[in-house]
């Protein structure tokens, strides 16, 4: 029998729109300690809403959202500074600064997650390392390429160890080499105990690293592919395009209110 | 606080605006007012001497400083508002406001550290201006300084304090609408409005022209009518601009 999970992020029936867009419609999640957790859905179907609800940057309409770094559970809006000591994330724009090298980069992403002088500055250099960063180490993040500011970023999202891992596409930018090696950091990650949750389009990287892949789509939960499963692109399509079929042919206020009468005659 | 204070300085360290800002500030205005005040003392009668003699208040040192002071009154509000913009603003502007989001050291003591960085970066250029005037009026003749020297000098330190005051509301302004740009044309406003008022003649009680007054951009006159008062307005505008920036950070949906 599996041990009872550990639950490190929560989000409960989340809602969140933009004016009148309906970013998430009622979203339930759960991230695991020591595992990945994919989100894989379309441009726009509310994959960095959630997450940016997640780390509490933006706050729900409706619903709740609650992390757990050992705690106990709080709300990550306004959550105290012993629950961001243990989260790290990479949400678009990298931590990456054109006049800073990337050493400098990283040990101040270091500094501001909580390490002191000295774990900062071994930190900076393990993680360099592991990423394969050393040769651009005293290099100016100005004259990176975007897959390096990426990585850069990763790095700046791991450097402290983190419990909680939130991570959005963060291998788009990747040559191959570089996709392995932010593959192999996740799975490390999870393996020590991290729960991660990454986003991304490519459903094949996700099926290599994730140990659970939840799609979302138009702000909704549509349900769980099985990374083991064959054929994870036509499963997804099917997904989509099925939600895709309900919206359609489900009658509009306006047209529900011109077909009754015909209806009811 | 102190990790967000370690990677604010190293970054305005680094950042080609400040290192302009800051040769602008310390070398080029106490040569600019050497420069015219050897005219102004001169028998030319050129234009530019014509300009600068009625600029100069007194004799000597004290007019030489305070002729220093009325530049340091337009370009440190200038520089320090340029560069408060750009510290605050750039976060917006390359979308890293994000990564500073969800960390141990909160959005306000982010914003804070900001804030203290460049106001030591703006007082220390204000106080090696002060230095680097003294081989400037040795230079042009002006003699040992004098209890009239030390005076002028304590009225520049003033209005570069005030002065860096009240550019701090331009932390608030970048936050709101999201990029340094829009704090520099907010500052490019207020250099306008300043000068329209200073000319309505209600220059006294607007915080922004009142230290120019004091140093004598007016004249003798209306330096001398500017009241203790007066100057300390900009203290209440700094501070209420400084923590309402704060206040937006820690707040605000700033992704």
């Amino acid at each position: 029998m599996n041990p009872t999970p550990v639950v490190r992020l929560r989000a409960t029936g989340v809602a969140r729109a933009f004016g009148t867009e309906q970013a998430l419609a009622g979203v339930d999640l759960d991230l695991h300690a020591g595992e990945v957790h994919a989100l894989v859905g379309l441009n726009g179907a509310g994959k960095t809403t959630l997450m940016r609800l997640a780390l509490g940057m933006l706050r729900p309409d409706t619903g709740t959202v609650r992390v757990d770094v050992g705690n106990g559970p709080v709300d990550p809006v306004g959550a105290p500074s012993a629950t961001w000591r243990h989260v790290g994330h990479l949400i678009e724009t990298p931590f990456t600064y054109p006049e800073l090298t990337v050493r400098e980069t990283v040990r101040s992403a270091a500094r501001l997650r909580g390490l002191d002088r000295a774990a900062a500055d071994a930190a900076t250099s393990q993680v360099l390392a592991e990423l394969a960063l050393d040769h651009w180490a005293e290099r100016r993040a100005r004259t990176l390429s975007l897959g390096n500011r990426q990585r850069v970023g990763l790095a700046c999202a791991v450097v402290h160890d983190p419990q909680v891992l939130v991570l959005d596409e963060p291998s788009n930018a990747l040559d191959p080499a570089g996709v392995v090696r932010v593959r192999r950091r996740l799975a490390d990650a999870a393996h020590r105990g991290a729960a991660v949750l990454v986003s991304s389009h490519h459903l094949d990287e996700m099926a290599r690293v994730a140990h659970r892949i939840t799609v979302l789509h138009r702000g909704r939960v549509l349900g769980a592919l099985d990374p083991a499963g064959a054929d994870l692109e036509r499963q997804f399509f099917d997904m989509v395009y099925e939600e895709e079929d309900a919206v359609a042919d489900a009658p509009t206020a306006r047209e529900t209110a011109s077909t009754s009468p015909r209806s009811a005659a | 606080m102190n990790a967000a204070l370690g990677v604010e300085a190293l970054k305005l360290y680094r950042a080609p605006a400040a290192r302009v800002a800051t040769a602008v500030l310390v070398l080029v205005l106490p040569a600019v007012s050497a420069a015219m005040v050897a005219v102004a003392r001169s028998d030319s009668d050129s234009p530019l001497a014509a300009k600068a003699r009625p600029m100069l208040i007194g004799t000597g040192w004290d007019a030489y400083l305070g002729m220093l002071a009325e530049i340091v009154s337009v370009a440190m509000l200038l520089a320090v508002g340029i560069v408060l913009s750009w510290v605050v603003g750039r976060e917006f502007a390359e979308g890293t406001v994000g990564a500073l989001l969800a960390l141990p050291t909160s959005p306000r003591q982010v914003l804070r550290a900001k804030l203290v960085v460049t106001l030591v970066w703006a007082l220390g250029c204000g106080l090696v201006a002060a230095v680097v005037a003294i081989p400037g009026g040795l230079a042009i003749g002006l003699g040992a300084p004098d209890a009239g020297a030390l005076r002028a000098t304590v009225r520049l330190l003033v209005v570069a304090v005030l002065m860096t005051l009240l550019a701090l509301p331009l932390a608030w302004v970048a936050t709101v609408l999201r990029g340094y740009l829009s704090g520099i044309s907010t500052l490019l406003g207020i250099v306008v409005i300043t000068q329209i008022v200073t000319a309505a003649g209600a220059g006294g009680w607007f915080p922004y022209a009142a230290p120019s007054l004091w140093a004598g951009m007016g004249g003798a006159d209306a330096a001398a009518a500017i009241t203790p008062v007066q100057l300390l307005l900009a203290v209440p505008v700094g501070l209420v601009g400084a923590w309402a920036a704060a206040h937006r950070w820690q707040t605000a949906e700033l992704v």
